[in-house]
């Protein structure tokens, strides 16, 4: 299992082991969590502390020149940060976070984080961020709401991820004090592989047809679709009522049942290396899919199916993202 | 951060500027009108490209703007030194700064840089009308920053949001005042500037100068503001004595008196206190000079200030902010008895090839009356019945100044009389000096203090006589003893004819009073004050490292209190129905049948209520509930039906009944 990279790895092994042991032990990271008074961290930001080499100059100015109206002025900026400070840390406290979740996506796909967050009390919070790496959203909950935050976390590679360590943090009201708050929903997020670009077809019969051979499409009994005319259609498959209504001639196109049963096996894709084969076989299954083929998969020990439909397929990728 | 969002919204934009503006308004109006006009078409650029959606200007044009406008600032300041002339040029860069406020950053950084604008005016002015431009230009500043953290968080097109913004900053602007007050109260003071200030930095020339020559008074006649305050123990002094001692004037070049370097006194070489005294505190105005004022002769020193041979006070430090001391004056002794001869000859020192008309009167004079005392009082007497005329409308002087003024324009106020006065005397060989300074003052009754305006400034002379030292002779009250009797105004004819009206008078009286007590609690409130506070709260004298720690320790409790009144939870909402509606959840909630967050009223109150006696009226109470918060119902009978049927409901689980 690994942690999704935009989780700012690098900086993380940069932090000293101790600060990383005091903040394991000092923030409760796994969800449901409610906010309080040990979880949340507060630092001036870059604007703050601008706002506070400035108010110091303001300070040594008035108090040498014995002026209290600056001096006055300098205090009552000074009260308004302070306040600022518990307003950013009164944004987060006793927020609580719910649940974190997300359907899986293939390798390569934005993840669509979802975390339900809550707000117990009747007062609203706004200004709330919640970010990892890069990846930022900014929203608010309504009095005694709750939410549903979204956060595009981007994966690379196929499996169980943690989503890793998020943040949510606040600047709220006056962009002086960010307060922050971390935690690790330890819930993990399924990341199917990447199907292949440019997949061989289906191994008919049960055997991978090398050299991507297509098979001729086959007429059946079965209708398929509409299509406009062409040289060449017999008479009797033109769809005369559907032809009156669009003002053109159109035929009926039938094609073969495609329900016939296809086996995909790991170790008989074609590809360079397991990762290949694996996403190739992502391939097929995808394909299989939306062929309303029916299938099993065999990958290792595990062989699913035979079976189709969207639970199936479900099953299908989450053996190969394991596998 | 939203680093390269080339358009920012109306709002952050232009509650910026205004905060700009508003704090900078004072030094605009100090400045050149060019280069304020220069600002404020900077400004007004800015707001019509945010609404415009116009680009920024190319870079050159900035540069090019910014490097003129700081090149006509130095050439009309004379550089870039002085306190007008800094403000000048940060208000000028934030002008600049105008022109490519463009991102988020620079908009915070120019409202915070308001702040500090708002500060540095108070080196200027400190009176009590400058509280609501304090107050003014904090609030637009923190409404600024309000819009602009707005704009981060992306929701800045709520509607009304304007006022909301108004009202939230107005609302942290009064949650600021409990710990800037206690602040305020308990930041330990300095008693010495860190560093001195050079004398160059003071360049508001306010008050007296140091030098007289005829016609530089009348600057500040036409200044109304008060230059000090006295508060008397008793009475006040009667009105003819009360001449406040300033610059006392030796050297005279024809043109201009000034100052001799004579030595100090030391603190044991002062006056003897004596039975008349008068026992006062000077609540003075900063004037940027070191003249401190006082009645003849300090028996006392303040602190920070030593006493000349002449008993000129002076502070070691410029006047920069209100300052307030205690004096004592004994009026009554003699001042010099025996005469130096270093010091009767400075005092009688003329350029000899000025105004041979005076010379001839003055010799002529000495020749007639062998008595100094008799002298003066014949040339007194002299300007009594000649038509000599007491006027601020004067015309300049030539090279021999008292003969054109004594003989041919004879129209004047103090200085042309002091000056004259001076040069027949020390034609006559007697020692003769300059004394200017601040005369009269008008008694407020209500509040027991005199206050002095600039424009009571005043000059007089001192003669030596053999037997009285140096003795007070006010030529110009010779002429206009209303001057000396009931102050300057009585005789500033048709100046202010338009607006001199009684209670316009009263009225500014009565703001005085204000004024003065604003001096006195807040502009006023130095170390001395603030020891003598914690004295009146029972606390004995208090080192400055134990200031700090007082300080520490009422801000943490004043801010464990505003934290407190910050993190309580709400008490509930405002309305009344969802005070209800919260309450009943709750008591029922009590029973283990809480509502899930999931659930709907309606389907929490069905499947609650089989378990509770009564449970159909919860249901009822529910419905109702529902209609008034989800439905269009909002009758005021309804609202209150709900109330009281929710007020009501008390969940019993079924089976256990109250007997």
């Amino acid at each position: 299992m690994a942690a999704i990279p935009g989780a700012r790895a690098s900086e993380r092994a940069r932090r000293p082991r101790l600060f990383e042991r005091w903040l394991q032990r000092r923030t409760r990271l796994d969800l449901p969590l409610t906010l309080a008074y040990r979880q949340i961290f507060i630092l001036p930001t870059r604007f703050g502390w601008l706002l506070a080499i400035l108010m110091g100059a303001m300070l040594i100015g008035s108090l040498n020149f014995n002026n209290n109206l600056g001096l006055l002025t300098t205090f009552i900026v000074a009260a308004t940060s302070i306040n600022t400070m518990l307003l950013s840390f009164r944004t987060l406290r006793g927020l609580v976070i719910r649940r974190g979740g997300a359907v899986p996506v293939h390798a390569g796909q934005a993840i669509d984080y979802r975390l339900a967050v809550d707000n117990p009390v009747e007062r609203p919070r706004s200004g709330l961020v919640l970010r990892a790496g890069d990846a930022r959203n900014v929203f608010s909950v309504a009095p005694r709401g709750s939410r549903e935050v979204r956060l595009r976390l981007t994966p690379r590679a196929r499996g169980w991820h943690k989503p890793g360590r998020l943040r949510i943090e606040t600047t709220h009201p006056l962009g002086l004090f960010c307060a922050w708050s971390w935690f690790e929903p330890r819930a993990p997020v399924l990341v199917w592989p990447a199907p292949a670009a440019d997949p061989p077809s289906l191994p008919e019969q049960g055997e991978a047809q090398l050299g991507g051979r297509r098979s001729p499409r086959e007429e059946g009994e079965e209708f398929h679709s509409l299509r406009r005319w062409r040289e060449g259609d017999p008479l009797h498959r033109i769809a005369w009522k559907a032809s009156q209504r669009h003002q053109t001639l159109l035929s009926r196109e039938f094609r073969r049942e495609r329900s016939r049963h296809v086996t995909l096996d790991l170790s008989l894709a074609p590809g360079r290396d397991l990762e290949e084969r694996i996403r190739i076989l992502t391939a097929w299954v995808l394909r299989a899919d939306a062929d309303g083929r029916e299938w099993t998969l065999k990958a290792g020990e595990r062989a699913l199916g035979p079976a189709r439909g969207e639970a199936h397929r479900h099953a299908c990728l989450r053996a190969l993202a394991e596998t | 951060m939203k680093r390269n969002a080339p358009h920012l919204p109306t709002s952050p934009v232009a509650w910026t500027i205004a905060a700009f503006v508003l704090s900078a308004s004072p030094h605009l109006l100090a400045m050149p009108p060019v280069l304020s006009g220069l600002v404020l078409v900077a400004a007004g650029w800015r707001l019509l490209a945010a609404q415009r959606r116009w680009r920024l200007p190319p870079g050159w044009i900035r540069i090019l703007l910014s490097l003129s406008a700081i090149v006509l600032l130095a050439i009309s300041y004379g550089g870039l030194w002085g306190r007008r002339a800094a403000t000048g040029l940060l208000c000028l860069m934030l002008g600049a700064k105008m022109l490519e406020l463009f991102r988020v950053r620079d908009l915070r950084m120019v409202a915070s840089v308001s702040l500090f604008l708002v500060t540095t005016q108070f080196l200027f002015n400190e009176r009590l009308l400058y509280i609501g431009y304090l107050m003014a230009g904090v609030l637009a500043s923190v409404c600024a920053l309000l819009a602009i953290q707005r704009f981060e968080q992306g929701n800045q097109r709520a509607p009304g949001s304007e006022r909301r913004i108004l009202r939230e900053g107005a609302m942290m602007l009064l949650a600021a005042l409990p710990v800037a007050a206690v602040l305020f109260l308990t930041f330990p003071r300095l008693a010495q500037p860190l560093w001195g200030l050079p004398d160059e930095v003071m360049d508001a020339r306010t008050g007296l100068s140091d030098t007289m020559s005829p016609g530089s008074i009348a600057e500040l006649y036409a200044d109304d503001s008060p230059a000090f305050r006295a508060e008397f123990e008793g009475g006040p002094p009667p009105p003819g004595d009360r001449y406040w001692r300033g610059p006392v004037l030796w050297n005279f070049d024809g043109d201009t008196w000034e100052r001799a370097f004579l030595p100090s006194r030391t603190p044991t070489d002062l006056v003897p206190p004596g039975s008349n005294d008068y026992i006062y505190n000077v609540q003075l105005e900063p004037h940027e000079r070191r003249w401190l004022f006082a009645l003849d002769y300090p028996v006392t020193l303040p602190e920070n200030a030593r006493i000349s041979l002449d008993y000129q006070l002076t502070a070691r430090k410029p006047i920069t902010a209100l300052t307030q001391y205690r004096m004592r004056s004994n009026p009554d002794p003699i001042d010099m008895p025996q005469l130096p001869e270093t010091l009767r000859q400075l005092a009688t020192r003329l350029p000899a090839d000025r105004n041979p008309r005076t010379r001839e009167m003055a010799e002529s004079l000495r020749s007639r009356f062998g008595d100094d005392r008799e002298l003066i009082a014949h040339v007194l007497d002299w300007f009594r019945q000649e038509p000599f005329y007491y006027s601020l409308e004067t015309s300049p002087l030539g090279r021999h100044n008292a003969d054109e003024f004594l003989f041919d324009v004879r129209t004047g106020f103090c200085e042309y009389y002091a000056s004259a006065f001076a040069v027949i005397m020390r034609f006559a060989d007697i020692p003769t000096r300059v004394v200017t300074g601040y005369q009269g003052g008008y008694w407020q009754s209500g509040g027991e203090y005199l206050l002095v305006r600039n424009s009571d400034a005043h000059a007089w002379v001192e003669v030596w006589l053999e037997g009285s030292g140096w003795t007070r002779v006010d030529p110009t009250a010779a002429v206009s003893p209303q001057r000396i009797q009931r102050g300057a105004s009585s005789i500033a004819e048709g100046r202010e004819s338009l607006f001199d009206m009684a209670w316009l008078r009263d009225l500014r009286n009565r703001y005085d009073r204000l004024q003065y007590l604003w001096n006195a609690w807040i502009l006023g409130f130095d170390a001395e004050r603030q020891q003598r506070m914690m004295r009146f709260l029972g606390l004995p004298d208090i080192s400055r490292t134990g200031m700090a720690l007082i300080m520490a320790a009422s801000l943490g409790v004043i801010v464990l209190v505003v934290a407190w009144a910050w993190l309580r939870d709400p008490r509930g909402s405002r309305d009344p129905v969802r005070r209800a509606w919260l309450r009943l959840l709750r008591r029922v909630g009590r029973r283990g049948l809480a509502k899930r967050p999931s659930e709907t009223p309606l389907a929490w109150a069905r499947r609650v209520a089989p378990a509770l006696a009564g449970g159909d009226r919860l249901v009822e109470i529910t419905g109702l509930y529902n209609d008034i918060r989800y439905g269009d119902r909002r009758e005021e009978s309804l609202r209150r039906r709900f109330t009281q049927a929710a007020g009501a409901f008390r969940p019993e689980p079924l089976g256990s009944r109250r007997f």
